[in-house]
């Protein structure tokens, strides 16, 4: 299928490799994040990163992208995005373990080519925080203009939604906007939703192992009601769904680890997380990963013990970290200048604060053996910046997603002026016809 | 096409059609001469005749027992027995058309004045609206107007957001829907097992929800975008079910992904436009213009890709309108011959009518458009309708205001 | 008299903590002149005594060796809600909006909450100082500039009123409510709604202007009016309107309200101002930026908006600062204006509007925003550009007082730090 087939009817003509071709990206400062920095060239093959070295011999053949002397990344992984889905929240029940975002992909959101348009490759979108137990995730590449099913990370593991705190327990509050009020009100509520609901996954687990039995014994046995809502989180119990919570205080994380460990299963992140810092010590041995902002704070009452500190301690105290962006709360544009910040705030080394972005978002959704590093083998998911990716004064100026060009920076802006043209001219065709003039001297 | 012929009706039905087809000697004959004749204009998704809004409230979840609350804010709350797909909300899956239709509702006038002779109507705005019916849309009591009582089961997203109770979303509407018809298979084997022997099995508890599913042959789920359209495509494939598209506001952008799975759509002839009273300052972005202005070619596109649709009046309030909304996609492209088969033949074959409805052939029932020039000539005026044999002549409409 | 407190007075307040002292061995980077490397700067109590390659020191002067590193005036926060806010969702620690549509008596330096920890926190990314806005109705009050060191707010206000905020009544039929989605009005009613609004707006400087006369020749009885009192020196011209718009029929109201009313007009938050770049720079009208960490404006704006703005101001010769807006930003302003740079800003520009350029709008050129013979000794001593993430803060001053950069956050990180 045309890879333009979302975006706009106008034929723009982009003088780009396309998709399949082998490409060398010659002349180039690669960082690759697991193994140092290497000047010279990359070469893809087969959307695969095929080889890499300070001379790479172009293949017959193959395309060469002059990187000018640019830097290569691998493509940004956020750990936890709302973009490219046409809806967020079920918040009507405190358990939305059956809504899908999967189900509401929305390719045609600007807001996938602004991320891509940031070296953004692939996001985790996720459902929001309006109930304890959300809904299942997505992990997608930001492969705009492709359709939904093509967006889809295909063999990422799957993931699912839990929420605590001032979110979750709003709508008991008295302050919320319906006309419901929906327990629970408090943290220890919240607690008791997470155990409810994994009290009756267990059931629903234990039942329909009992039908296997009894049908294997040739009984004669109804087979139980599907239940999309408590599925999940059997797949959950059964270690083959990924749960990210998103969370804030102390007291919540240690928590929801404690729930998970009574039910036996592992929090594969810990979303926000803004005083993962205090626990981090229980967080490493629980082995959860944590994933937070750079530096936002006081927003609300559970946030104002953020600090932009909380990546630095959490990496020091051995946690597989990330940062992410919540996009749009804040934005994908502004990932790379939040693991820059993480140089301020701790003075990480350029590969600790580009793991943040890359390897280490990668590894928590447990795709990393395809993305996240320059690596031979690896998926092509790469990013050209003019300068040093950390430096604020950088501008994104190719995103490869597989091999192909995705974004690229001069093809944007020649396509600007054509976009607004275009607006402009149909705006004019469009405009509804003023109402009928009165004929002069009609009576 | 035949230039010039006669047309035999009798109880009813089409007896013959043809060049020159004796004129039987008992016959009352309409002099046609310079009139030319259609098959009866069917809109493919209506509300005429039927009671608009929601044919009755979606059940409100049951608050759960909380004693040592007070009985007002117990009412309040929603506890951790909180509903959900098995309350079967936004649910009135076995109410059928038929069964609301109302033959003194003034659409039905308005839309017979208009051309058209059949409508297929659905009931509600509920997630599981109800099944539609096909009838024709003349007549004094609804069960001689019924067509056929259930030709399929409409979908509609009613996105209320966090205060309305599951589902409240659009994913969460998705996943309703699908535990719904993994509870309707369940339902079904529970009940064969039961019936063919119940002694030792728990009783399968009675359904409507379910019966109502589960009687519908088909699935009508709506869709716009192209982005729609796919994820209405996998989804009904996902559900097994036959499948029936409706909206296809970008269906110029998504014929080749319905071609490619053969899957029909029902093309709304509210063209999308800019809001009335819009802010004059505000710029629609070029995707929504694109859509406004590409939206009318989409029929020609389907008809290109080989896509079975059929037009239906949607948001176009007067039928008198739907002949210009019609004559859009024309000039869009679309051929007069493909235009007139998706107002008649088309979504005869979509909802399984056209051995009774559709075209102008013997045996058929007798529905016929009789106009004084061509269909798609804004000038050319509906001189009368035949509906089930009985000539009606455009009458006075009632104004709105008479009727409320 | 309301004005009896002056900006001198509070300068005053804070001398008799300072000590004299200078810096050898820096980088200094004036801002109103070219850098100077290996250079002295010379502090004589709240005050540049002198600085240079070849400045002498003093007797008595504390030397400071700070080889390598590099001196750059205070940043300068042109709209902030520093000390009006503390929690964002907590309404009882919201400050910044009064009751009402014109309440051009009120002043912000009297809510600073000194204690707040918002303070040490914008601090430690070099701000020194903050134009602290209010909101709320048309008139939301008088902006006041705060130095970010003080025991009390008085020690801290540099100038009690810097300007006036105001808001023009909006003809946005869409609007969007917190957490409830997009609603519109219809257009018809929201004009309606505009034009009456815009006519009591046009009364109250009415009002405002019968007062100024009547002040002018009082009769027996004459009773001062606060709320009218406040408009006179923005109706005399000495204290600018500072009109917050951001889309083009908000800024061409506001430059056309300005026109109108005879006034000085400062701009907010401008968004679509492409239209209005030749009028804006030949009224020599200067412009605040929005935040710039914000989403572009509409689906079709280029990729870069707002990150473009400040290069557009700047090339159309329009004199800008930076504003923080959000209570969660002031620390990001040199950042912003790192974005900027990224965007096609020159390094030069980025540091004038965060520094002497603002101090030029705000009418305080002459105390703050460079380092020259006679300022106020606000500075900051980094290891490197401190637009850029990965340079340290080392040291900061304020009225020639050694400030410290110890804030909430790093107290926490050092505190649970041990617990690793």
């Amino acid at each position: 299928m045309n890879r333009r087939l979302f975006l706009s009817t106008l034929a723009f003509a982009p003088a780009l490799p396309a998709a399949g071709e082998t490409i060398l990206i010659k002349n180039a400062k690669i960082l690759t994040v697991t193994k140092g920095r290497i000047d010279g060239s990359l070469l893809i093959r087969d959307g695969k990163i095929a080889e890499i070295g300070a001379t790479v011999m172009a293949p017959a053949g193959a395309v060469t992208v002059d990187a000018a002397g640019g830097f290569l990344m691998p493509g940004i992984v956020d750990c936890h995005a709302h973009v490219g889905a046409d809806a967020i929240n079920e918040g009507t029940i405190s358990v939305s373990s059956m809504v899908r975002i999967e189900d509401v992909l929305a390719p045609d959101d600007i807001q996938i080519y602004r991320g891509l348009a940031a070296g953004v490759t692939t996001s985790n979108v996720l459902h929001g925080s309006a109930n304890t137990i959300g809904g299942q995730c997505s992990v997608v590449k930001m492969r705009w203009g492709k359709t939904a099913t093509q967006m889809v990370f295909a063999g990422a593991k799957p993931g699912i939604k839990f929420a605590l705190g001032e979110n979750v327990k709003r709508a008991g509050g008295g302050t919320n906007f319906s006309a419901t009020l929906r327990y629970p009100a408090t943290r220890m509520g919240v607690e008791d939703v997470v155990r409810e609901a994994f009290n009756d996954a267990r059931a629903y687990q234990r039942q329909r192992d009992e039908y296997q039995t009894r049908l294997a014994k040739g009984e004669r046995v109804l087979p139980p009601r599907r239940d999309f809502k408590l599925e999940p989180l059997v797949e959950v119990l059964e270690g083959k769904r990924l749960v990210h919570a998103h969370c804030y205080r102390s007291d919540e994380i240690l928590m929801l680890l404690r729930a998970a460990e009574e039910f036996g299963f592992k929090i594969r992140t810990l979303q926000h997380g803004l005083e993962a810092y205090k626990v981090a010590k229980e967080i490493a041995k629980h082995g959860a990963g944590v994933s937070t902002f750079s530096d936002s704070w006081s927003y609300k009452l559970e946030a104002y013990d953020a600090i932009p500190y909380n990546a630095a301690l959490c990496m020091k105290a051995g946690v597989l970290t990330s940062l992410n962006t919540d996009a749009p709360v804040t934005q994908q544009r502004h990932l790379l200048q939040d693991a820059a910040k993480t140089q301020r705030y701790g003075q990480l080394t350029d590969d600790e604060a580009l793991s943040l972005v890359t390897i280490n978002p990668a590894k928590q959704l447990m795709i990393e053996d395809r993305v996240g590093s320059l690596e031979v083998g690896k998926d092509a998911d790469i990013v050209l910046t003019d300068k040093h990716p950390l430096s604020l004064y950088a501008k994104v100026q190719k995103v490869f997603v597989d091999g192909e060009v995705y974004f690229d920076r001069e093809q944007d802006i020649r396509e600007r002026s054509l976009r607004s043209a275009r607006r402009k001219a149909l705006s004019e065709k469009l405009k509804p016809a003023p109402p009928p003039a009165q004929k002069k001297g009609a009576r | 096409m035949l230039p010039s012929g006669n047309i035999v009706l009798r109880n009813g039905l089409i007896e013959a059609v043809g060049e020159s087809v004796p004129i039987p000697a008992e016959a009352f004959v309409v002099e046609g001469a310079g009139l030319q004749v259609y098959p009866g204009l069917i809109d493919a998704l209506s509300t005429w005749g039927l009671p608009t809004g929601p044919v009755r409230p979606a059940a409100a979840p049951a608050p759960g027992p909380t004693p040592a609350t007070p009985a007002v804010l117990e009412q309040r709350i929603q506890t951790l027995d909180d509903g959900g797909p098995e309350e079967r909300p936004s649910n009135t899956s076995w109410v059928r058309a038929a069964d609301l239709l109302d033959p003194r509702l003034p659409a039905i006038a308005a839309a017979r004045n208009a051309g058209y002779t059949t409508a297929i109507g659905f009931p509600g705005t509920n997630v599981f609206a109800g099944q539609g019916s096909a009838y024709n849309i003349a007549g004094t009591r609804a069960r001689q107007m019924v067509i056929e009582d259930g030709v399929g089961q409409m979908i509609t997203l009613p996105v209320r957001g966090f205060g309305g109770g599951f589902p409240g979303s659009l994913m969460g509407i998705i996943s309703y829907v699908r535990q719904i018809y993994a509870d309707a298979d369940h339902y079904k084997a529970s009940q064969a097992l039961y019936a063919k022997d119940p002694r030792g099995l728990p009783r399968p508890p009675y359904d409507r929800a379910l019966d109502g599913v589960i009687a519908s042959p088909r699935l009508l789920l709506p869709a716009g975008r192209l982005v729609e359209i796919d994820r209405m495509i996998r989804f009904g494939q996902e559900l097994k079910q036959p499948l029936v598209l409706y909206g296809g506001a970008e269906s110029f952008r998504g014929a080749a992904l319905l071609a490619a799975v053969k899957v029909p759509i029902l093309i709304n002839l509210r063209w999308p436009e800019a809001e009335r009273d819009a802010d004059p300052f505000v710029k629609d972005p070029l995707r929504v213009l694109e859509t406004r202005d590409l939206a009318p070619s989409g029929p020609a596109a389907l008809a290109k890709a080989g896509v079975k649709f059929a037009f239906y009046s949607g948001g176009v309030e007067r039928p008198a309108d739907l002949r210009k909304a019609i004559k859009k996609a024309v000039d869009a492209g679309l051929s007069k011959e493909v235009a007139l088969k998706a107002l008649t033949l088309y979504p005869a074959q979509i909802f399984g009518l056209d051995n009774r409805v559709g075209s102008l052939e013997a045996g058929k029932i007798a529905n016929l458009t009789v106009i004084d020039g061509d269909l798609f000539d804004d000038r050319a005026k509906v001189k009368f309708t035949i509906i089930d044999g009985v000539k009606y002549e455009p009458a006075p409409e009632a104004t709105p205001e008479s009727n409320r | 008299m309301r004005r009896l407190i002056t900006a001198a007075a509070f300068a005053v307040a804070t001398i008799a903590h300072a000590e004299n002292f200078a810096l050898r061995g820096v980088t200094i980077h004036p801002i109103s002149a070219a850098e100077m490397p290996n250079a002295v700067l010379v502090v004589t109590g709240d005050r540049i005594a002198d600085f240079g390659p070849k400045a002498a020191i003093p007797k008595g002067h504390k030397v400071i060796e700070a080889k390598g590193l590099h001196i750059y005036p205070g940043m300068i926060d042109s709209a902030s809600v520093l000390g009006l806010s503390e929690i964002g969702s907590v309404r009882e620690t919201q400050d910044i909006a009064e009751l009402g549509d014109f309440n051009p008596q009120l002043r912000t330096m009297v809510a600073v909450n000194p204690g707040s920890e918002h303070i040490p926190v914008s601090r430690a990314n070099g701000i020194t100082s903050s134009v602290v806005v209010p909101a709320g109705g048309f008139i939301g009050g008088q902006a006041s500039i705060m130095h970010l060191d003080g025991w009390t707010w008085e020690e801290m206000t540099v100038s009690p009123s810097a300007a006036m905020q105001m808001r023009l009544p909006s003809q946005e039929a869409t609007v969007t409510g917190r957490g409830l989605g997009t609603g519109r009005r219809p257009f018809a009613e929201v004009k309606r709604r505009y034009e009456e609004q815009m006519q009591q707006v046009r009364l109250f400087f009415e009002q405002a202007r019968a007062y100024q006369a009547r002040k002018a020749n009082p009769v027996l009885g004459f009773k001062p009016e606060l709320r009218l009192e406040a408009m006179i020196p923005v109706l005399e011209g000495k204290t600018p309107l500072m009109i917050v718009a951001a889309k083009e029929r908000a800024i061409r109201d506001a430059l056309a309200f300005a026109e109108r009313e005879k006034v000085k007009l400062v701009l907010a938050g401008v968004r679509e101002v492409d239209p209005f770049l030749e009028e804006i720079a030949r009224k020599k009208i200067p412009v605040i930026l929005p935040d710039l960490y914000q989403v572009p404006l509409e689906e079709d704006a280029s990729i870069d908006e707002p990150l473009d703005l400040p290069a557009k101001l700047a090339n159309a010769g329009i004199q800008f600062a930076f504003g923080s807006y959000n209570i969660e930003r002031p620390r990001n302003l040199p950042f912003q204006a790192a974005n900027a740079v990224g965007n096609g800003l020159s390094h030069d520009a980025a540091m004038k509007a965060l520094t002497l350029g603002a101090a030029e709008i705000w009418g305080i050129a002459d105390r703050l925003g460079s380092i020259d013979k006679g300022k106020f000794a606000d500075f900051i001593l980094t290891d490197g550009d401190p637009l850029e993430p990965k340079t340290q803060i080392r040291q900061m001053w304020i009225l020639g007082k050694p400030v410290s950069l110890e804030n909430r956050h790093t107290k926490l990180y050092e505190q649970y730090k041990k617990r690793l």
